[in-house]
């Protein structure tokens, strides 16, 4: 599914948090968005879900306007986030937490008989949890898990979504090379059609795995192209590569 | 199975039946009447706890206008009993449209989220008081009398069996409990009590999952106040009357402290929370020393904090040996 935005602005009081972006992505990219801290990676994407609504811009998914559309609307049309801190179903079990995302794209969350799809929930829900390699873990409660299980989670509750678009923010943030590894393998074995949007401060993870880099800083996009152009780009290398992260 | 429910349904059989046999025995050993009917009482209140959790446990809307929708059935049937007739199954329906056609307008407070829906609620409830106590309205709803005379249902098939009896009624008010926690207990466990706790979890989240949340609460809100009003029949036929008090706050709150003593997330702490409560309000006012049974709110409060700083997970959690 593509994605595009155009002119979106979101101001906080004075603050401009986004300045007419327009980004335009392509089905099937896998896109990063990079940038300093507080350059609005995370409002864009707060914007592209619905979460917050943008002073003005618009935002396109599949050609079609889904400005006034809210989130679970947007979610439906196949679009999925996972956060930059976990948010996750902290007092239900591993595989409760699956089971909400799996029914919630069915659409079976809705009954209350118990009816046959709970068995292909459920069916689902092993599979998942064997890819997310939280099989051993399918009845601790989530808030008991380590970081780099709660990452893995988070990120399998959105892959749970089936999605046409998927922005991941942060996923790799706090974990450990092992994790990390796996991780990109989980991401990599997504079927090409997805779209995905990446914001990573890993630049190793970054330049692995994005076909095209977008530059945010303040709010402005600085910079759009490949790998090496964004590598090549001055204004980008005094922005964020030239220094220390 | 992954064992999505198999932790659910693990945890009931053993203590489910041991406290069912217990309240079917009441009557036999039960030394007098009015025991019976303290009895009856408590399960009046077990109903009214046990619709209060699914919001406040399960869902996590800490309602503390509850007793609203408890006065709505209450008034509903005695009007309907003083006016149509006694009838038990029409006044059962009537209870519970009466209190989930009010949640309905209560759902206003939907749109707000912890405390503020707290005080949405509690400001709610209030104001069903304040008209059900207007002496203006006194022709129609009785002002701050209330509706006395309400006669006791009559079943259907068997118009013999005299619901006056106080051990015939407490068997009425038992087997309308225990549907009512067979009817909770399978929404609880459906996907939409699932989904109900995820949406208590974390809401956004289910949002970007693509759950429409605000239907889910809805739902959750109007069944609840179905089934408070289910309880407020049952109350008005106990007490041959229903009273203003009904709808006041401190019904509202004595409900949530019988949740919270027994152990919100779960149906039978409440349940057992609503029983403790009754027996406590009783025992605690009628205490030989004198100035002591006066003060058996402050008591029953004492009650309440020490649950609340040494039991989180309230009577269920002792029971399951789990922390909050």
């Amino acid at each position: 599914m593509n994605i595009s935005t155009a002119s979106v602005t979101v101001r906080f009081g004075a603050v401009a948090a986004l300045q007419d972006v327009s980004l335009e992505i392509p089905s099937g990219e896998r896109r990063a968005l990079i940038g300093p801290n507080g350059a609005g990676k995370t409002t864009l994407f707060d914007v592209i879900t619905g979460a917050r609504r943008p002073t003005s811009g618009r935002i396109l998914l599949a050609g079609a306007d889904v400005t006034p559309l809210s989130t679970w609307r947007r979610a439906r049309l196949g679009l999925a986030r996972t956060f930059q801190r976990s948010a996750l179903f902290p007092t239900l079990t591993t595989a409760e937490n699956l089971a909400l995302a799996v029914r919630a794209r069915m659409q079976t969350g809705w009954r209350i008989w118990p009816s046959r799809m709970e068995r292909t929930v459920a069916m689902e829900v092993s599979s998942r949890l064997r890819a997310a390699g939280l099989a051993a873990l399918a009845q601790r409660r989530a808030w008991t898990l380590a970081h780099g299980e709660q990452r893995a989670l988070e990120i399998e509750l959105a892959l749970a979504s089936q999605p046409r678009l998927l922005l991941l923010d942060e996923p790799m943030a706090g974990l450990s090379g092992e994790e990390r590894q796996a991780a990109v393998a989980r991401l990599r074995s997504l079927p090409p059609h997805v779209t995905l949007v990446l914001v990573e401060h890993d630049l190793d993870v970054v330049f692995a795995v994005a076909q095209r880099i977008s530059v945010l800083d303040h709010g402005v996009l600085i910079a759009d192209g490949t790998p090496a152009e964004i590598r090549a780009d001055h204004r980008v290398q005094e922005v964020y590569l030239g220094r220390a992260d | 199975m992954t064992g999505l429910r198999r932790a659910r349904l693990q945890r009931r059989p053993l203590g489910l039946l041991a406290l069912l046999l217990f309240l079917i025995s009441v009557p036999a050993w039960a030394p007098n009447r009015f025991w019976i009917n303290v009895a009856s009482q408590a399960l009046i209140f077990a109903i009214f706890a046990m619709s209060l959790d699914l919001l406040l446990g399960y869902g996590g809307m800490p309602s503390f206008g509850h007793a609203a929708f408890f006065a709505a059935g209450a008034y509903a049937c005695a009007l309907w009993a003083l006016h149509r007739s006694p009838d038990l199954l029409p006044l059962l329906l009537v209870g519970l449209a009466a209190g989930a056609g009010l949640a309905l307008i209560g759902a206003l407070a939907l749109r707000a989220r912890g405390i503020f829906f707290l005080m949405l609620t509690l400001a709610f409830a209030q104001m069903v008081w304040s008209v059900l106590s207007n002496n203006q309205l006194a022709g129609t709803l009785g002002g701050d009398i209330g509706l006395i005379g309400v006669p006791r249902p009559v079943l259907p098939y068997v118009p013999a069996v005299n619901l006056f009896q106080a051990a015939n009624f407490y068997f009425l008010t038992l087997v309308v409990a225990v549907a009512v926690y067979l009817a909770l207990a399978a929404i609880v466990a459906s996907p939409f009590g699932r989904t109900l706790e995820g949406i208590r979890e974390n809401e956004g989240r289910m949002q970007s999952l693509g759950t429409f949340t605000f239907r889910y609460r809805l739902a959750a809100f109007v069944i609840a106040g179905a089934l408070a009003g289910l309880a407020g029949m049952l109350s008005a036929s106990f007490n041959f009357s229903a009273t203003p008090a009904s709808a006041f706050w401190t019904t509202s709150g004595l409900a949530m402290i019988a949740v919270i003593v027994g152990g919100s997330r779960s149906l039978l702490g409440p349940a057992v929370g609503a029983m403790l409560v009754v027996v406590l309000q009783l025992g605690l006012s009628s205490l030989p020393t004198p100035g002591l049974a006066e003060h058996w709110q402050l008591l029953l409060g004492a009650v309440f904090v020490a649950f609340v700083l040494f039991l989180p997970g309230g009577l269920h959690g002792l029971v399951r040996g789990r922390a909050a």
